[in-house]
């Protein structure tokens, strides 16, 4: 592929010579340490910048001979470099779960990265990106995405598929299953990855083969269970002590 | 630093007009008074609910409202609490939640005195016009008192 220095791996050779190395955290998240050790490694490496990108990871710009001692230190910190050609992408979360987001009314940070330990790298038939949002406003685009999470209730999620972001040609996912809990989830997340592995021409995004194919193929055959989307904790708060 | 702030919401304002209401209700403090199933007390407790628990949105809410509270409100004390709903309404436009603890009171104070539910539009100018179409003094109060 056309800039990229090393096949699988983010590293791209940039107008001015330099590398960009794209550098994955926990679905954007580091450490205090891993953020400052990151930019002093940039700093002793010489590195002209760094930037952040759409996918919530860190692009480090080097001199193509500084690319040993930086993977080097990089795993020391304990990051890696984001994958790259045709796998699964880094995870795309917004900062919803327990502690942070108000707006949120799930988890999507703990999900997205529990997603990203498990699934990035995989080979598929071309990128494959996914996104989770904590609730319908969906900060990720989750419909931009080709497996879109959107928390829809406490504990439970829409799942929508096929969307592309990133493209002149943009398209919306469409949603497969509601009311999903988390380990529905993954199993919705198998299936279409089984199904997209199964039925994709090589090189073809997964919208493309749902427009080949049509979505029936990829809407998932099993039982979902009935969740009710009621927030349970505050039926039992409303009622206390009546 | 803050750059911008969620916790500029001041819930506890809105709840404040709802003890009003409270105050000059029959049953208060009576074996009648049953939280759940007035709009004034279903709003307090989802406020409290959100205070408490440090969330925005109910998810399901909106659907416990109790809609058979039938007891008589009138328009002049409703409209503070319609208004201040209106000041601490975040106006998310698309984004908006029927499910926002803001929104869910709105909705109570709206069954207190309105026929017919409103759609909210997710702005507060939209808003009041859409008041207006229902109840013109209700719409002209809320209007005077979030200007106050």
């Amino acid at each position: 592929m056309d800039g990229v220095i090393i096949m699988g791996e983010a590293i791209f050779r940039q107008k001015n010579k330099q590398i960009a190395v794209n550098v994955i955290a926990a679905c954007g998240v580091m450490t205090p340490r891993q953020f400052a050790g990151l930019g002093k490694i940039a700093e002793d490496l010489e590195s002209s910048g760094l930037k952040l990108t759409s996918r919530q990871t860190v692009i480090v710009l080097l001199e193509e001979d500084k690319l040993p001692a930086f993977k080097e230190e990089l795993q020391i910190l304990g990051l890696n470099i984001s994958p790259f050609g045709n796998s699964i992408r880094a995870v795309k979360a917004c900062s919803g779960n327990a502690e942070l987001c108000r707006r949120a009314i799930t988890d999507a940070l703990n999900i997205g990265i529990e997603i990203q330990s498990k699934y990035l790298g995989q080979p598929v038939p071309d990128d494959f990106k996914i996104a989770v949002a904590g609730c319908p406003r969906g900060c990720t685009d989750p419909y931009c995405a080709d497996f879109g999470i959107i928390g829809c209730s406490r504990n439970l999620y829409n799942i929508a598929i096929g969307g592309r972001g990133s493209s002149g040609n943009p398209l919306h996912g469409r949603t497969i299953a509601k009311k999903c809990d988390q380990r529905t989830v993954f199993q919705v997340l198998d299936f279409v990855l089984d199904k997209y592995r199964k039925f994709a021409e090589p090189e073809e995004r997964l919208c493309k083969t749902i427009s080949r194919l049509g979505i029936e193929a990829f809407t998932p055959n099993f039982q979902l269970p009935e969740k009710n989307d009621v927030d349970e904790e505050f039926v039992a708060f409303l009622t206390s002590g009546e | 630093m803050i750059i911008r702030s969620l916790n500029e919401i001041d819930l506890q304002s809105i709840y404040k007009h709802l003890e009003k209401l409270c105050a000059n209700c029959d049953k208060i403090k009576s074996p009648a008074c049953k939280e759940s199933a007035c709009l004034i007390g279903f709003s307090k407790r989802a406020l409290r609910f959100s205070m408490e628990n440090g969330v925005l949105d109910i998810p399901g809410a909106n659907k416990l409202i109790p809609t058979r509270d039938l007891k008589t409100y009138y328009p002049e004390t409703v409209a503070p609490g319609l208004a201040e709903t209106c000041r601490q309404c975040r106006q998310c436009q698309d984004n908006h939640s029927p499910n926002c603890v803001i929104a869910l009171t709105r909705t109570c104070l709206e069954y207190t005195t309105l026929s017919q539910e409103i759609d909210y539009p997710g702005s507060v100018f939209q808003y009041l016009i859409k008041v207006k179409e229902q109840n013109k003094t209700l719409s002209e109060l809320i209007a005077a008192a979030i200007k106050t």
